[in-house]
């Protein structure tokens, strides 16, 4: 890791004020600190696949909502307790990402997007039809937990949410150290040279596969009992496909604090836009996204190379010259 | 006589899914960009049409024309000004650019036209052809504004098919997709391709979106609906191909058509995507075989 | 001004001085004796929490109970609001776009009642989220109004706090079937088409229900999925069993489509019911002449004549003040908006106090004249004390067929 001081006293400030936190201010900060963490959970666990192994996957609300309404399900038909029905969760995102992961895991490029994408879909559809299971359009009520004190809940729920946080991002710490992580950096620059090295791809791709499903399944299933209420349109919300990927592009893909750093931004920009502006918050998000994209592909490190295309551009235009580069020399 | 009708149904259903789908298979097999916009687009051509009407009295179907030049002009700026940079980025930052991009048209609009769904109410309607009128026996309806639907399908797809193979331009297009740096090296003027392909993509849809405007509600939610049948629509029928599109759509308005009437309406959406889920799996080229050039 | 504001107030001035603060402090704790005094300062305002999807797939009903709310709010505020033994209150109302995602709505619900500390709230929008907010509600001990929560699954949780103005969906499907049993007594066959979601699902299944009872046979019921682009082949199935009454629920766009699919294939049938979409404007412009004849039935009416004792004196003068301030009749979903504002005043000024418990007491009472009928409610909290009327759309627009006494017109058998 690059300028592990920095790292280190940002890490440190931030374990401080979390566990300050649920001392000090208000449910509605705690709340939004536990969005936070769920975020940060999610951006961390895409990265797994998306950063690491450089497989553009929209599956995260595929296992989200595995996760959410398995452990809805649970729920409301037994009466298992919350970390029973939270690791429930994370397995049954998990044992689905082993049964198509095989599958879609051999497709590259627009291909697996695609794949991925239409996951969350179809799964969409199956619960809408499964009436009887999940309620199906009428969606899934989830009995409280008994302890009705609402400041305990809010609490039990932030902790709750900052361990899903701490484990995915350790777990990405810990493959990005090992084997399994350098045979993802491997896949994600040349997966052919990497083939050629003897590495087992498919495996390598499986098993990272299969920690993203596990950590945003288990997110989803926190979610579900935390809120109390799922149907199938929020648990396999496209959008929650797409937010994570923002997120670690505003941090930067492939790095394990990146995504960190770039769910914070993300929130502290979504609930700004969204308490200021209430009919065009989706109109300021898909402008954000765009100028993200566009103008800083590479997350905060490439703050300065953005300001300088931008500079470049502004110069372009005014001589006349909105053309864009050309296609560079050497093929993708 | 059932099965006859729903297989009619589902003929001309395909035939409005091709119309829907022929634009974004274009870009996606062109530029090699999923244009999420698309969806979008399409329901801008049709509240341009339904304002036509309702304001101005032109019919969709002669305003469509003047529904793809505007989305046209649209789509060359969307696509010189903001594709264009993430071009030549994986698909994960051109997918997300273009959902970023629709986000932003989708509440525009909302803020613009309001959520309420419009629809075009021709007056007089185009009504139905019977076709017991004729032959006693046969009990079988063709409403005739999808019917008519259907055949702007075929032209679009056969002017395409003209376009790609018998200009210039069509030929300078099909070369960049073979391969783009090939065709820079003869002189192919990339940059120009690149947008007129994908405003070439949203003329179609636009042109879509005004034949809808008397078939479906109109608002700026439906154009996710619209996307995913593009989606299925591309993958059944072949990457970039555009006579794929039209076969893709046929297919997939017949099996959903079918599927609706064995496995009950509630499932025919999980029908068509799991389809697609197969077949992503097992023949990613689709049914005409494969990542075909016209 | 109260204690209360001083916190914003101070977090808007980023590293003030202490000394500002000071003063600030010095100045409200001087202040605050003024608001106990009755009647010379501004009274503190009645907070209600009302969470809207303002944005997503329900803006256009987010948007008319906003409507519906600020009209009531208007008309109150403009007499100084609402009368608290012997002072009189203005209302707040505090508004949050869920943005149409029920989990959302959830949340914001969490929000007015923990953070906002609101002191009563109206429900989200349709009877999904309606149930879903209630459990915050039963939480914290909040009466909520519930505008549009018709589904008895939305009450079957035991709650104290939730009352709802929409009667049950079996006075949609009772009146509607009485009324093919006596005007088409030749008709014998129905087939039903319901949207796969809380609210058309039960109230096609209460359509059932209302057929079985008066031996019509139910020769097709089917759901469809949300989102469904094509209806054409459950319509054809629908006409191959020749029903002679069709009924379909849904959504505005599902309604529209499925009218317009109807013609397509050339379904003809002695009555057609639709709900709700045929009470909005919106779908008699979208369809145009295919919504002759076509029945449906709604909560309210602007035909409706009820007198009430309530801010708006009876329906006539509502639709009045509606069509002034938004130049447009008023339909159910505004009514209803109005009607929960109305009610709970109502409750308010009998309790004479905005305590939680009194007001709630004074709920389950019942007995409030408004003008969107009169409404009590049963033992969890649903209306049951008046008829929704039926429509039918003749000439363009709708007109009330039943009940007797505020009737239009009769009803027309035949759709196209």
């Amino acid at each position: 890791m690059k300028r592990p001081l920095i790292a280190i006293a940002g890490l440190s400030v931030l374990a401080l004020v979390v566990v300050i936190l649920p001392f000090t201010v208000s449910n509605y900060l705690l709340r939004l600190t536990t969005i936070a963490f769920m975020y940060i959970a999610l951006a961390s666990s895409w990265n797994i696949v998306g950063g690491f192994t450089g497989y553009p996957s929209f599956a995260t609300a595929a296992f989200f909502g595995i996760g959410a309404y398995a452990s809805g399900i649970l729920r409301t038909t037994g009466s298992l307790s919350l970390p029973v029905v939270w690791l429930a969760g994370a397995t049954a995102a998990t044992i689905f990402s082993l049964m198509v992961g095989p599958a879609i895991l051999r497709l590259r490029g627009h291909y697996f997007a695609v794949a991925s994408l239409v996951l969350a879909a179809v799964l969409r559809e199956i619960t809408n039809a499964a009436t009887v299971l999940t309620g199906g359009g009428m969606g899934l009520n989830l009995p409280t937990a008994g302890v009705v004190n609402v400041d305990a809940q809010t609490r039990v729920y932030y902790v709750s949410m900052l361990i899903a946080a701490v484990l995915t991002v350790s777990l990405a710490a810990l493959i990005w150290r090992s084997r399994l992580g350098w045979a993802m950096r491997c896949i994600e620059q040349n997966e052919d040279a990497a083939i050629v090295l003897g590495i087992n791809t498919l495996a390598t791709k499986i098993l990272g596969f299969a920690v993203s499903a596990g950590t945003a399944g288990l997110v989803g299933a926190i979610y579900a009992t935390w809120i109390g209420y799922i149907d199938p349109t929020d648990a396999f919300d496209d959008l929650l496909s797409v937010k994570p990927i923002i997120m670690a592009f505003i941090g930067g893909v492939g790095t394990v604090l990146g995504p960190v750093a770039g769910a914070i931004i993300f929130l502290v920009l979504e609930e700004f836009v969204w308490r200021n502006v209430l009919n065009f918050h989706a109109g300021i998000l898909g402008i954000i996204i765009v100028a993200l994209l566009v103008f800083m592909p590479g997350g905060l490190g490439s703050v300065g190379r953005g300001i300088v295309k931008l500079r470049n551009y502004w110069r372009a235009s005014r001589r006349g010259e909105i053309r864009a580069a050309a296609p560079p020399a050497v093929p993708s | 006589m059932l099965y006859v009708q729903i297989l009619i149904n589902g003929i001309l259903l395909g035939g409005l899914y091709a119309c829907i789908a022929v634009g974004f298979s274009l870009v996606w097999g062109v530029l090699n960009v999923i244009n999420i916009l698309h969806g979008s687009f399409i329901v801008l051509g049709a509240y341009l049409a339904f304002f036509a009407y309702t304001k101005l009295g032109v019919h969709p179907y002669l305003f469509a024309p003047i529904a793809a030049f505007v989305l046209f002009v649209l789509g060359y700026a969307v696509q010189l000004t903001v594709i264009n940079r993430v071009l030549e980025a994986p698909v994960l930052v051109t997918l997300t650019t273009t959902f970023g991009l629709a986000l932003l048209l989708d509440n525009l609009m909302l803020v613009a036209f309001a959520a309420n769904f419009r629809k075009v109410s021709l007056n007089p309607p185009l009504g139905i052809i019977d076709l017991s009128d004729w032959f006693p026996s046969l009990d079988l309806i063709v409403p005739v504004d999808r019917l008519a639907s259907m055949l702007f399908a075929l032209l679009f797809v056969s002017l395409l098919y003209w376009l790609l193979r018998h200009t210039v331009v069509g030929r300078a297009i099909v070369a960049v997709r073979m391969d783009r740096y090939a065709a820079t090296l003869m002189g192919v003027d990339t940059v120009k391709v690149f947008a007129l392909t994908f405003a070439l993509g949203a003329a179609l849809a636009g042109a879509a979106g005004a034949l809808l405007s008397p078939i479906f509600p109109i608002s700026p939610l439906a154009g996710t609906n619209y996307l995913g049948k593009a989606f299925v629509i591309c993958v059944l029928g072949g990457l970039g191909s555009v006579s794929g599109a039209l076969v893709g759509g046929l297919a997939l308005g017949i099996l959903e058509s079918f599927g609706a009437l064995f496995l009950g309406p509630e499932h025919s959406l999980t029908l068509s995507f799991t389809v697609l889920i197969m077949l992503l799996i097992f023949r990613p080229n689709g049914i005409m075989g494969k990542r075909g050039f016209v | 001004m109260s204690l209360r504001n001083l916190r914003p107030v101070v977090s808007a001035v980023p590293g003030a001085s202490h000394l500002r603060i000071a003063v600030l402090a010095a100045v409200s704790v001087l202040m605050a004796p003024g608001s106990m005094t009755c009647g010379y300062t501004a009274e503190l305002p009645i907070r209600i929490g009302a969470p809207l999807p303002l944005t997503g797939a329900l803006s256009p009903e987010g948007v008319k109970l906003q409507q519906g709310y600020e009209l009531w709010k208007d008309t109150v505020n403009a007499t100084g609001g609402i009368a608290v033994g012997t002072v009189k209150r203005p209302i707040e109302i505090v508004y949050y776009d869920y943005q149409s995602a029920t989990p959302k709505a959830v949340q914001l619900a969490e929000k007015l009642a923990t953070d906002d500390k609101v002191d009563f709230m109206f429900s989200p929008f349709g009877s999904g989220a309606s149930k879903a907010a209630s459990t915050v509600s039963e939480r914290y001990g909040i009466p909520t109004l519930a505008p549009t929560a018709s589904s008895s699954e939305v009450y079957d949780q035991g709650y104290k706090n939730l009352f709802g103005t929409f009667t049950a969906n079996d006075t949609l499907s009772e009146p509607m079937a009485d009324i093919v049993k006596a005007k088409a007594p030749n008709a014998k066959r129905v087939a039903i088409l319901a949207r796969n979601d809380l609210y058309p699902l039960a109230l096609g299944q209460e359509f059932e229900k209302s057929s079985k009872k008066r031996g019509l046979e139910v020769v097709y019921f089917e759901k469809y999925a949300i989102n469904t682009l094509d209806h054409a082949s459950a319509l054809t199935e629908i006409k191959a069993a020749k029903p002679d009454w069709i009924i379909a629920t849904g959504y505005i766009n599902d309604m529209i489509l499925i009218r317009k699919q109807m013609a397509d294939l050339g379904i003809k049938a002695q009555i057609v019911t639709m709900i709700n979409a045929p009470a909005y404007q919106e779908f008699i412009d979208a369809t145009g002449p295919l919504a002759d004849n076509v029945t449906s039935a709604t909560w309210w009416h602007p035909a409706v004549r009820y007198e009430s004792k309530d801010a708006f004196g009876s329906s006539a003068k509502y639709t009045e003040l509606f069509q002034k301030k938004f130049n447009a009749l008023p339909d159910f979903t505004n009514a209803t908006g109005s009607a929960v504002g109305a009610v709970l005043q109502m409750a308010i000024e009998r309790a004479g106090s905005v305590d939680r418990d009194k007001v709630r007491e004074t709920l389950v009472k019942g007995g409030f004249d408004t003008f969107f009928g009169p409404l009590s409610f049963n033992g969890v909290g649903q209306a049951i004390s008046y008829v929704p009327p039926v429509l039918q759309i003749q000439n363009g627009k709708p007109v009330v067929i039943y009940p007797e006494v505020i009737k239009g017109a009769d009803l027309q058998l035949g759709v196209r």
